[in-house]
């Protein structure tokens, strides 16, 4: 470690540690840029009933199957916090590692999905639509993709038994791209 | 080093508190299901509101759910519920001051012709023409089709240069010298006709000997709007 | 609580390791994590962006005086590079002077030192935000370059022009520009997570929420505003950026976009950004004002909550900026309302700076003076912004010169005497040094004057109907007489005489940094955790085991019990 962490970092006027303030206040900030652009896209479609026959086209299976993906990785993810507060690091390491199983398993089951339309020709340009669905998901993906690597960071850390409490945090994002998911699946694949 | 139990008080969480993440998870799962059959019970009963139920009300009670249990907010200090809360609160607001700009195609007193023409070019394709023919041209040459008047063409493009009333005295023209031709002006008229006139709106005046500050238009119009373009330069020429 | 912080810091108190020994040149200046580097990073890159920005300025108002002219130090200004220029210059002091100086600047370096911290909590993510700021100014500047050059769409840069490049022929500036905004968004919100975690969390011991000074409040919740408001836009950018890249749609109505949804995207963020960037400059002067006439704040409780419902209302009132965009009349109604009710939180605020003048010991120091005149000008603008906030009155005029009067006499307060304000007022600090006071007051009066000599033209101008973004008037015969050439060549030359005085700042910062007279920790005689320690402030900011504990609020000046006419903070009972 090069640069030792200020005594500021230890206070806490407010009662929460700092960390997870902090992420706090990150994902409030996501909200409204996941809701901005959800919002738009969601008055837009209400305005263009046209769109129903280009949303037809999603693939709702393999959208749920990635749903679930996220679903077990979040409950991965809770169960190495679990393990972080208890202190037993090699465990938290090992469950952060099957929650980065399950981003890459979403990135992957993602890439094919998007590889079958757009060889189908339902390409970001084909339809409005297909903009709004293939930048409101890119986004999400952009911050799994964020995530599992931030993961991976604390996990090595966590399998040395230091910097445990970063799994809480690391966990409390994870959670928010999977309820951005849980918001994103109805409304690109199931409202049709 | 490692957290133990006694530094949880610190944590700011209340103590005590047991989740089963198993139990919350299988909960998930559940609902998760229901939400992907909805739609398919909704085609069945033609219900449409059973899928809104299913797919939105269960996406908030999933969502719920983890954010209380699985992101502890329920044992949270008040003030990170607070700041999450404020956010959502502007989003609505957000959505709420936009919709009725963006949602409606039509008000008291106007119409978004090209939202419209979209909608109904979209619906009329899928009910059964080819995807290339409901491909637009490109937006500028669409909303003119969509609703092209040779005047209010006339009054957006030429009249800067040419005047209102075909006079030449438009704003812009005061500037320029050749000064902009005036359509009234019998003078003019000699030796002009009605090709001539198609082709200076379409290629610039210097395509037939004049002066390069008359550009050429043809890029927006269609060889039926050049006609009707013409025709409306036409009468502004006084009878013989 | 307090017992839970103080075990929590004997634990840490050996956590800051002094490993800095044999700090290079570049690890310790140009890769610092402290706190007060990259806040001088920050003011740097600012006010050299605000020297380009100016420069744009000179350039276009000496086209908009002399149309045609070659202008020295330019050439000739073709209308395409007009826009470009224009747009460019209220992009550069909105986005890359006014916020990173106001908030990021002296956000950085007062807030750990005010709450008696040693230094930001998350160093290495503050350094992190510099570096991304570092890269938007870069990719900024590198959009003028490019082929087709500069973005000349605005700085609110409404599609279908910014979306296309066959509209705007600058498709490859446009693109830059918009890449530069978001990564400076970016950066502000990464700076942001600092800023407020630290002040809600990281105060000294005995620090209550009504000891904190007021700078610190204004600009957390500036930071706060901010990061609501700043995501649909960020959402909104992808989408244009798309437009603009991959030909999507989403701003093209013959294919269901809708241009309109960008001006409320636009706009939802850039309302309450006029308010990120006001509150932290009035928290200056408002900080200022008490040192110098030895008074305590008039209202802290006041202001405090006050800024909060600016802050929250800021939100309810966007649309005011397209009364004449074919808004719905009954929402202008409603804009309106919230638009002249928003005036009266910003006027109770100035109320509050005139009661703390009152009956106090004035001294007319350099900083003070350019707090008295941002209360002046500011309240200048402020008033004009009622006529803009009525929406028939807005019909005449919008998009005229009498906007952009009003917004320069907010802004110019905000940016400018904000910075100078704050400037002058913390070097001693920052420095070590004082800064000479007569070329201070010289360089004051020689700002203030040439710019009101400036903007009053052109609201006289913007009554007679001049219209915004327009390269040369003379092609507009009802407006291009030679009395209104006139009005527009007044306010050139006193752009000119104002730009001359700045070479008297420069000069004065120089001499004072080299050779001015040493400061000492407390020169202002002020109550404030900062002026504790030494000028400047070694890294750490104050030794380990001597963390300045409060005791009471930071305006204490002139307390019957005491003999000093000050109290700072940090002395016990």
């Amino acid at each position: 470690m090069a640069h030792a962490r200020p005594i500021a970092t230890t206070r806490s006027a407010t009662g929460i540690p700092t960390p997870r303030l902090a992420v706090w206040w990150i994902l409030a900030s996501e909200v409204v840029i996941f809701g901005g652009l959800l919002g738009a896209y969601l008055m837009h479609r209400i305005g263009h009933p046209e769109w129903a026959e280009a949303a037809s086209h999603t693939q709702t299976w393999i959208g749920a199957v990635n749903t679930f993906v996220l679903l077990t990785s979040s409950f991965t993810a809770v169960l190495a916090h679990q393990a972080a507060e208890k202190g037993k690091g090699k465990e938290a390491a090992k469950l952060l590692a099957f929650t980065i199983l399950g981003a890459l398993t979403f990135l992957m089951i993602k890439s094919y999905e998007w590889t079958i339309e757009i060889m189908a020709g339902y390409t970001i340009t084909a339809n409005t639509f297909w903009s709004f669905y293939y930048t409101a998901a890119g986004l999400h993906a952009l911050h799994v993709i964020a995530g599992a690597i931030i993961m991976g960071f604390i996990a090595v850390d966590a399998y040395r038994g230091r910097e445990l409490h970063r799994v809480e945090i690391i966990g409390i994002y994870w959670h928010f791209v999977d309820v951005v998911w849980i918001f994103l699946f109805p409304l690109l694949y199931i409202a049709k | 080093m490692s957290e133990n139990n006694e530094q949880r008080d610190e944590q700011g969480h209340d103590d005590g508190h047991h989740v089963n993440y198993f139990k919350i998870y299988v909960i998930l799962l559940i609902l998760f299901a229901i939400s992907v059959v909805g739609p398919e019970v909704d085609e069945l009963t033609g219900l449409r509101w059973i899928t809104l139920i299913t797919a939105f009300g269960i996406a908030f009670v999933k969502a719920r759910l983890v954010v209380n249990n699985f992101m502890h907010l329920a044992w949270e200090r008040r003030i990170a519920k607070w700041l999450l809360a404020s956010s959502l609160i502007l989003l609505l607001l957000f959505v709420a001051g936009v919709a009725p700009d963006v949602m409606n195609h039509e008000g008291n007193n106007w119409e978004n012709v090209a939202a419209k023409q979209a909608v109904e070019r979209g619906l009329a394709a899928a009910s059964g023409y080819s995807e290339e023919e409901a491909e637009s041209e490109g937006p500028v040459e669409e909303v003119i089709a969509a609703g092209f008047s040779a005047q209010n063409s006339f009054g957006q493009i030429c009249a800067t240069c040419h005047g209102v009333g075909g006079e030449g005295d438009g704003i812009a023209g005061a500037a320029l010298d050749p000064a902009p031709a005036s359509f009234i002006d019998p003078v003019f008229w000699q030796g002009r006709d009605r090709d001539r006139v198609i082709t200076v709106i379409r290629d610039g005046a210097a395509a037939v000997g004049g002066s390069a500050l008359m550009a050429p238009w043809g890029a927006l119009y269609t060889d039926d709007q050049l006609e009707q373009m013409a025709d409306y330069v036409m009468s502004f020429r006084p009878n013989q | 609580m307090a017992d839970t912080l103080a075990e929590v810091q004997k634990q840490e108190v050996h956590g800051h390791d002094h490993d800095h020994h044999d700090q290079g040149f570049v690890s310790k200046y140009i890769f610092s994590t402290d706190h007060k580097i990259i806040a001088m990073q920050y003011l740097f890159t600012g006010m050299l962006m605000g020297v380009i920005g100016g420069y744009m300025a000179y350039v276009f108002r000496m086209q908009l005086a002399f149309p045609g002219i070659s202008v020295p130090g330019f050439g000739q200004v073709s209308p395409g590079e007009y826009n470009s220029l224009i747009t460019n210059h209220g992009s550069i002091m909105i986005f890359w002077v006014a916020m990173p100086v106001l908030i990021a600047a002296f956000g950085n370096y007062l807030i750990p030192l005010m709450i008696g911290a040693d230094d930001m909590v998350f160093p290495r993510i503050n350094r992190l935000s510099f570096q991304v700021f570092f890269v938007s100014s870069v990719v900024l500047l590198l959009s003028l370059f490019v082929e087709g050059g500069g973005f000349g769409g605005a700085w609110t840069s409404y599609p279908p022009l910014s979306a296309s490049g066959d509209y705007n022929l600058t498709q490859l500036g446009a693109s830059l520009w918009l890449i530069a905004v978001a990564l400076e968004f970016v950066a502000f919100l990464l700076g942001g997570i600092n800023f407020i975690t630290t002040l809600m969390n990281s105060r000294a011991p005995g620090m209550k929420a009504y000891d904190i000074p007021m700078v610190c409040w204004m600009i957390v919740i500036a930071s706060i505003l901010f990061m609501l408001s700043v995501g649909p836009l960020l959402a909104g950018a992808v989408m244009l950026l798309f437009d603009q890249t991959l030909n999507t749609g989403f701003y093209d109505p013959a294919r269901g976009g809708d241009p309109i949804l960008w001006q409320h995207l636009f706009w939802f963020f850039g309302h309450p950004e006029v308010y990120v960037v006001l509150l932290p400059a009035i928290g200056i002067t408002v900080d200022v004002m008490a040192t110098f006439s030895r008074k305590k704040l008039f209202g802290y409780k006041l202001v405090l909550y006050t800024a909060v419902a600016t802050g929250v209302l800021s939100f309810f009132v966007w649309a005011h900026h397209q009364f004449i965009a074919g808004i719905d009349p009954r929402m202008a109604n409603v804009f309106t309302v919230t638009t002249l009710l928003i005036s009266v939180p910003i006027a109770e605020m100035l109320f509050v700076m005139i009661a703390t003048l009152y009956g106090g010991s004035i001294t007319l120091t350099t900083p003070m003076l350019w707090a008295l005149a941002f209360l002046a000008e500011f309240l200048i603008g402020g008033v004009t912004g009622i006529f803009l906030g009525a929406s028939g009155a807005d019909i005449y005029f919008h998009d005229t010169y009498f906007v952009l009067a009003h917004f320069h006499y907010t802004f110019f307060p905000i940016a400018i005497i904000g910075t100078f304000c704050a400037f002058t007022y913390w070097f001693p600090k920052m420095f070590g040094k004082m800064m000479n006071e007569t070329l201070g007051k010289i360089h004051f009066w020689g700002t203030i004057i040439p710019f009101n000599f400036i903007f009053i033209p052109l609201f006289v101008l913007g009554m007679g109907g001049q219209h915004r973004r327009i390269y040369n008037f003379e092609h507009f015969p009802e407006i291009a007489g030679p009395e209104y050439f006139q009005l527009r060549q007044i306010a050139t030359i006193a752009l000119l005489i104002m730009l001359a005085f700045q070479a008297v700042f420069f000069f004065n910062v120089v001499m004072s940094w080299w050779k001015g007279e040493k400061a000492g920790r407390n020169p202002w005689r002020a109550n404030t955790l900062e002026w504790t320690t030494e000028s400047p402030p070694p890294h750490g900011n104050w030794p380990v085991e001597d963390l300045p504990t409060v005791y009471r609020g930071p305006y204490e000046y002139g307390h019957p019990d005491r003999e000093e006419d000050y109290w700072p903070q940090n002395l016990p009972g």
